[in-house]
This record gives structure tokens, C-alpha cells and sequence, in this order.
């Protein structure tokens, strides 16, 4: 591309590197609400007491309007695409999860097309960030119906809710 | 069931942040020069504040340092201050016992207005003093690296 | 509070490797920069607001090896970090140091060096700040799929692509419009002889023909990473009126977080719980901005903007949060250049983030180019209009902190 160039000496590089994986976190108890109810494939979220604003998973104060959010709801398994974003086929070697190549390994077939998408499951104020499934990506359209793809023995964890997919 | 590949379910993850820091030409000379045996300070033309490693601002007179002016420094010089280890960290965060207790000293160079800080060997730490002279001990083959320094040893030794 | 301006504005060449220099090195070019512009020797300032973004150089503690290099030594200094906001923080804190009457002359000095990081981008610097957040969803068994979904499709645009499909469905702006904005900050960029991605006559065609990276984001609407640093002199009124014959007064300011926007918060792996395009920290800040400044009307008296913008989209969608243009308008005036050099609210005409992002000095760029602007020395990317009012804005944090700066030709009375 015909960018102007900005050519300078370079001097010389000293290495190093920091372990960020060396650290250790301590997990809120609310997601493990969450994830036993997706073992009952059942989507758990919590309610503001201030604006009645429903968010999932559950979290214990409301961004907006500072109050706690005490209740539990559960929501729908059906909802509505609010955003989505669609990738190009992916390709070996075009990128890493750490450290493990996607498609060499099997997690992701070459040539598919990744949508992830924001779902507004019904009863619900805030989005997951899902992946959609079972559709051509010509298809796809903002405020789409979808519901939840659930694993056949789900284990109590996130990836129990595989993704949605149209209905 | 799923496959456990899928499922990351540790408390530390394989990921480091790897850095390539540049160096600077003046940082630069320095390091070139270790594979000479030599050892370059600046000198500040202002204030004639001069450190060790070299920089290209004077931090006491704030005014730009030039590669030209890089002086060679000797290799001996005094120990200012030092301080002994027993124990280091292991890497996960706990202590274990040091099998020889660690000297490092901080060393003001002939001819250098900064000090370094380095091991030191050779040295009692019951016998160590403030002002004791010392000097360089090179790796037998110096490469052009921060690590062909290998520690001070005493002068008269 | 006193009245502050601007007297000096410094910056260095911003491109993708600065090797030639170590960071403290780099960040003293832009602070002597500043200095030159304001006539000033670093005895006469008092104070330092240093910052850059957490992580992202691999440097723990930058002010310490630094301070020596930019004349800190004996002076109280302040490191301000606040992520992609950071330089617009730096800025603030340099306002307050002298406003609150503690100060005559603080010196605010922002930089980035994302080539002393081994990958692309430092994207490693920008992970560690979402993996605090986001690690404990590694404990309930996230499914490394869908976070490789996720990462395959947002790596290098990240929330940002998300927001752009928000906003394009709201607006009806189609990706002809973002390849016109990009083209736009080459183009400015050219003109301008600090920044990173100079592109003399760049078409929207141009930027039409580069690979799609994820829909509607192609790679020539992305940032560039860059290596630079800028520098600010503020100084209270006496002092301004003293040393420069047209300050930049910072007439008023303001910064909200919205937490309802927070890249991967409590939400698995999540891109904000709400719409990322809401943005309602922007519209927060604006107002309390403005009306600190005594702006009623931002349609007509803000002549400038200077809009953290690195992606495209960004541009249009802050220019309606700060209250520029109509909600869901901004394209159309940018399709009609309105915010082209003539037009009436000029839009980053130094190219903006999109064209160059040393990511922890790339906030406080654009209070300096509105000052800049105000002062009449931006040179060859020089708005022909007189600039009364400018407004600089910056967005960051974990996506979901805004800073808003606005500035004048004249004192607050």
C-alpha cells in the first residue's frame, strides 16, 4: 500500500517476558449459581430491586443504578439475535488460543464461518455472547429467533450452553 | 461427555507476555562494548555528572547527552554499600534456603559518579567493609551481553 | 477553580517501530518538544502527570526509570493509568494539578511503545487487562470452541466490531460509509507530519480493495499499533497570557465509566451486557462538559472535534454522543463533508487514532491537536475557520470510560 515510509536505525532488542498465567484468582460464587443451572439447562439471571432490570448471568449490583440485585430469575431458553458478527472461512495458522491453533486441533472445521453473536434471551436485560449455529450466514439478521443448544449431559459449566441456533 | 482438551479448568493459564525492549544507542555502545572487556560511561558535558550505565539525559542537569560522549571507565572501584542473602524465591512465591549466602554490593567505579549493583565473591561477608576496593571479573568469552560482567571479586586477590 | 490553558504542545513521529530509541528516550523527545513550544526550561515547571496504558510496554513502573530523563527529579509526580482513556486522564490531571491553585506549570506527558512488545499489537498487554475479569470463567469450564470463536472473530477489532454492527443497524450507515472515514484519516494524516498511517490521496476505493477481516470491519479501517509520545504544558492564567500570544484554555471537562459496558464483565467471555454502542459515559461526560464550559449548543459552537475513533465506525457514533450531529446523522454530514477541513464541524484532522494509536498517549493527542487548532499552529492540517470552541474526546478504559475535554480561544468568566 502506498503509505509514506518513515525509515530509521534500529538499535538493539533485549528480551524478556512476563508469566501473566501466573497468577491466581479467586471465582465470584454467583457463577456457580449459574452453571448448576445450566446442569438443569436452565438459564439463571438476577434481578435489580431498584429498576427491575433482569441480568445473566447473575451479578450482585446493578451497574446502573447501584442497588443490589437480590432476586433470581430464570429466563427463557428462546431469544433474539441483537448483534452479530461473521468471520471469514477460517484458515489453518491464521490465529492461536493460547497457543493452540483452532482448526489444527480439531475445535474448529476449516473453511466454516464463525458467527458470534449477542442473544437476548426473553425475560432478560443483557445479552450472552454466544455462538450461532445451523445457519447459513447469508441468513442471519438482526432480531432473528433462536433458542438455546444445550449438550446432551450437561456437566454444570459455561460450555454446557453450546450455542443457539434458529427455530 | 466432553473432551477434556475442550475444557480449561486450571487457576493458571499458559500465557507470558513476551517483550523485545529496545535499547537505545547509548545503552547500545554499552553493550557492544562488553565484548571488549570494556566498560563505557557517559560523561554529562554540562554538569560532568558521569554514570554508569550510560544514558543520553542528565538526570541532575537535564541536558542531552551525545554519543560522543561515551568514556571508557575502569574496571575497578569501590564498594559503597552490600548486602547478603540467605534465602531466594523458588518461582512460586515461596523462600528456600540459599546452599552459600548471596553477596551483592553497590560499586562506584573509578571515574563514575553512579554506582552499580552487582555480585560479589571472593569476599567474607563477616570481613566485607564500606570502601573496600574491587574489581571486574569478566566471562572467559565476552559475547557483547549484560551477562559477560560476572561479579566483582576484591582487588588484591 | 483557576482558569488553565495550554502554552505548549509536544509530540514526537509516531510509526510502528521507534527503535532507534529506548522508551525513556522517546518519551523525553516529546517533552522536550513541548518545552521548545512553550519557551519554557523544566525549572519552570512544577509538577508532572505522566501515564501510559497498563501492560502494554512491559515496563511495571515507567515513571521511575523515566523521571531523570524528563527533568522529574525534585518535582511532585502523578502516573495516571485508566487503559485506552489514559492520555485523556493524564490530561485532566494535568488541568487539576494547576486549577486547584497547588501548581503554576504542570507538565502532562503520555506515551506507548507497542514495539517492545513481542506480539502484534501488545495484544498480550491488552488480554491481561480482560483476563482478570474474565478468569474465572476458566474455573466453570468455558469451552475453549467458543472462545476460539470469539478470538478468531474479535482479535483484532474486538468489541469494537460488535459496536459497529450496532450502530450500523440503528443508523442505516452501510461499510461504504466507514471506508470513507478511514480513507478520510489517511488522507489528514498525510498532512500531518506526527502521525503514524500517512496516505496522500487515499480513496475510499482503496480502503474497499483490503481483505475483510470480520464483518463490517475490513484491515484498512483498523488502527495501526504505533510507537510516540506527546506532551501538554498547562499553565494558569497569569503565566498563559504571559508566555503565549494565543493559549488553548481548557474551558471544561468531564469523565464517566459506564460499567453496563464493560468489555468482559461479569458476563462469560462477555462483549458488554448491554449495547456497546450506547455509550451512555459519553453522553454523561458531554453534558457536564459542556455545561461547564457554558456551551448550550454543541451543534453550532463547537467548531472542532478531535474523536478517539480507532475503528471508523467510531468516529460517527461518538460525534452523535457528543452531541454534534443527530442521533444516527453524523454519516449523513460526513457523506456530504461536513466534517472535512471546510466544514462545519471539522473531525479529526490530524487522521485521529485511526491513523495513528500509540494507545496510552492517543487521548491526549486530541486535546492537544484541538490546542493545536486553537492556537493556530497545527501547520499544514490548519483549519481555515477561526476554532472558538473545540471539543477532544477519548474512550477506553475497559471500554467503558470516556473522557471529554473541551477548549477555547478564550478564559471561562
Amino acid at each position: 500500500m502506498p503509505y509514506i515510509k518513515d525509515k530509521r536505525p534500529e538499535t538493539m532488542l533485549l528480551e524478556g517476558e512476563w508469566n501473566v498465567g501466573a497468577y491466581k484468582y479467586k471465582a465470584p460464587h454467583l457463577l456457580e449459581e449459574f452453571v448448576q443451572g445450566l446442569k438443569e439447562k436452565k438459564l439463571i439471571g438476577s434481578m435489580c430491586i431498584g429498576c427491575g432490570k433482569v441480568i445473566i448471568p447473575p451479578r450482585n449490583i446493578c451497574g446502573r443504578c447501584h442497588q443490589r440485585m437480590e432476586g433470581r430469575i430464570t429466563v427463557s431458553n428462546w431469544g433474539t439475535v441483537v448483534c452479530f458478527v461473521t468471520s471469514p472461512p477460517v484458515e489453518k495458522g491464521k490465529f492461536q488460543v493460547f497457543g493452540i491453533d483452532p482448526v489444527e486441533s480439531g475445535l474448529i472445521q476449516e473453511g466454516s464461518v464463525l458467527i458470534p453473536t449477542f442473544v437476548r434471551f426473553d425475560g432478560a436485560d443483557a445479552n450472552i455472547v454466544t455462538e450461532l449455529c445451523n445457519v447459513d450466514p447469508k441468513d442471519v439478521f438482526i432480531g432473528m429467533r433462536v433458542k438455546a443448544i444445550w449438550a446432551e449431559e450437561p456437566q454444570g459449566q459455561l460450555s454446557d450452553l453450546v450455542g443457539v441456533e434458529p427455530i | 461427555m466432553e473432551k477434556q482438551s475442550e475444557i480449561i479448568r486450571v487457576t493458571g493459564l499458559p500465557v507470558a507476555a513476551g517483550y523485545n525492549w529496545s535499547a537505545g544507542s547509548q545503552m547500545e555502545g554499552f553493550i557492544k562494548a562488553l565484548a571488549k572487556k570494556k566498560i563505557m560511561g557517559a560523561k554529562c558535558s554540562k554538569c560532568g555528572y558521569t554514570y554508569v550505565p550510560p544514558r543520553s539525559r542528565c538526570g541532575k542537569c537535564n541536558a542531552k547527552i551525545e554519543d560522543k560522549d561515551l568514556v571508557e571507565i575502569s574496571g575497578k572501584g569501590s564498594l559503597v554499600g552490600y548486602t547478603t542473602a540467605r534465602v531466594e524465591l523458588d518461582g512460586a512465591g515461596n523462600f528456600q534456603d540459599l546452599k552459600k549466602p548471596k553477596m551483592i554490593g553497590a560499586i562506584k567505579l573509578e571515574g563514575s559518579d553512579s554506582t552499580i549493583f552487582m555480585p560479589i565473591e571472593g569476599i567474607d561477608p563477616k570481613k566485607a567493609k564500606e570502601g573496600m576496593k574491587v574489581k571486574v571479573q569478566w566471562r572467559e568469552k565476552a559475547k557483547g551481553e549484560l551477562a559477560d560482567i560476572v561479579c566483582f571479586k576484591p582487588e588484591k586477590s | 477553580m483557576r482558569n488553565v490553558a495550554i502554552i505548549g504542545c509536544g509530540q514526537t513521529k509516531h510509526s510502528s517501530r521507534r527503535r532507534d530509541v529506548n522508551l525513556a528516550e522517546l518519551v523525553e523527545e516529546a517533552v522536550t518538544n513541548a518545552l521548545v513550544d512553550a519557551e519554557m526550561t523544566m525549572d519552570e515547571v512544577n509538577a508532572l502527570v505522566v501515564g501510559n496504558m497498563q501492560g502494554f510496554g512491559g515496563v511495571a513502573q515507567p515513571e521511575q526509570w523515566l523521571g531523570d530523563w524528563i527533568g522529574a527529579p525534585g518535582k511532585p509526580v502523578i502516573r495516571i493509568a485508566t487503559g485506552g482513556t489514559t492520555g485523556g486522564s493524564v490530561g485532566q490531571g494535568g488541568y487539576y494539578a494547576v486549577a486547584s491553585g497547588l501548581y503554576d506549570v504542570a507538565l502532562a506527558v503520555a506515551w506507548e511503545k507497542h514495539s517492545d512488545s513481542r506480539e502484534p499489537g501488545a495484544t498480550m498487554g491488552l488480554a491481561h487487562v480482560g483476563i482478570a475479569n474474565m478468569f474465572h470463567a476458566f474455573n466453570y469450564g468455558l469451552s475453549l470452541k467458543s472462545l476460539a470463536a470469539t478470538a478468531g472473530v474479535g482479535a483484532a477489532a474486538g468489541v469494537a466490531v460488535y459496536q459497529a454492527r450496532y450502530y450500523m443497524h440503528r443508523s442505516g450507515c452501510s461499510i461504504e460509509h466507514l471506508d470513507m472515514v478511514a480513507a478520510k484519516a489517511r488522507r489528514n494524516a498525510a498532512k500531518n507530519k506526527y502521525a503514524h498511517l500517512q496516505w496522500p490521496d487515499c480513496t475510499p476505493e482503496d480502503i474497499a480493495k483490503t481483505e475483510l477481516i470480520a464483518y463490517p470491519f475490513r484491515y484498512g479501517h483498523i488502527c495501526p499499533a504505533s510507537d510516540g509520545a506527546s506532551a501538554i504544558v498547562f499553565a494558569e492564567e497569569k503565566i498563559a497570557v504571559k508566555k503565549a500570544k494565543q493559549p488553548a484554555w481548557i474551558k471544561g471537562l468531564a469523565s464517566f465509566s459506564d460499567e453496563e459496558n464493560q468489555l468482559q464483565s461479569e458476563n462469560y467471555g462477555g462483549v458488554g451486557v448491554l449495547d456497546p454502542s450506547e455509550q451512555m459515559g459519553c453522553r454523561m461526560s458531554a453534558k457536564k462538559a459542556y455545561k461547564m464550559a457554558g456551551i448550550t449548543d454543541p451543534k453550532k459552537e463547537i467548531d472542532l472535534a478531535e474523536i478517539y475513533q480507532p475503528f471508523p465506525s467510531q468516529e460517527l457514533l461518538f460525534a452523535e454522543k457528543l452531541g454534534l450531529f443527530d442521533e444516527g446523522k453524523a454519516w449523513i454530514a460526513m457523506e456530504k463533508g461536513e466534517t472535512d477541513i471546510n466544514g462545519t464541524i471539522p473531525t479529526d484532522l490530524s487522521g485521529g487514532v485511526n491513523a495513528t494509536n500509540a494507545i496510552g498517549s492517543s487521548a491526549l493527542q486530541r486535546i492537544l491537536e484541538c490546542a493545536l487548532q486553537i492556537m493556530g499552529k497545527a501547520g499544514e492540517h490548519q483549519a481555515p475557520k477561526k476554532i472558538r470552541n473545540a471539543v477532544a474526546h477519548g474512550w477506553g478504559g475497559n471500554t467503558n470510560y470516556i473522557t471529554v475535554t473541551v477548549l477555547g480561544d478564550s478564559p471561562r468568566r
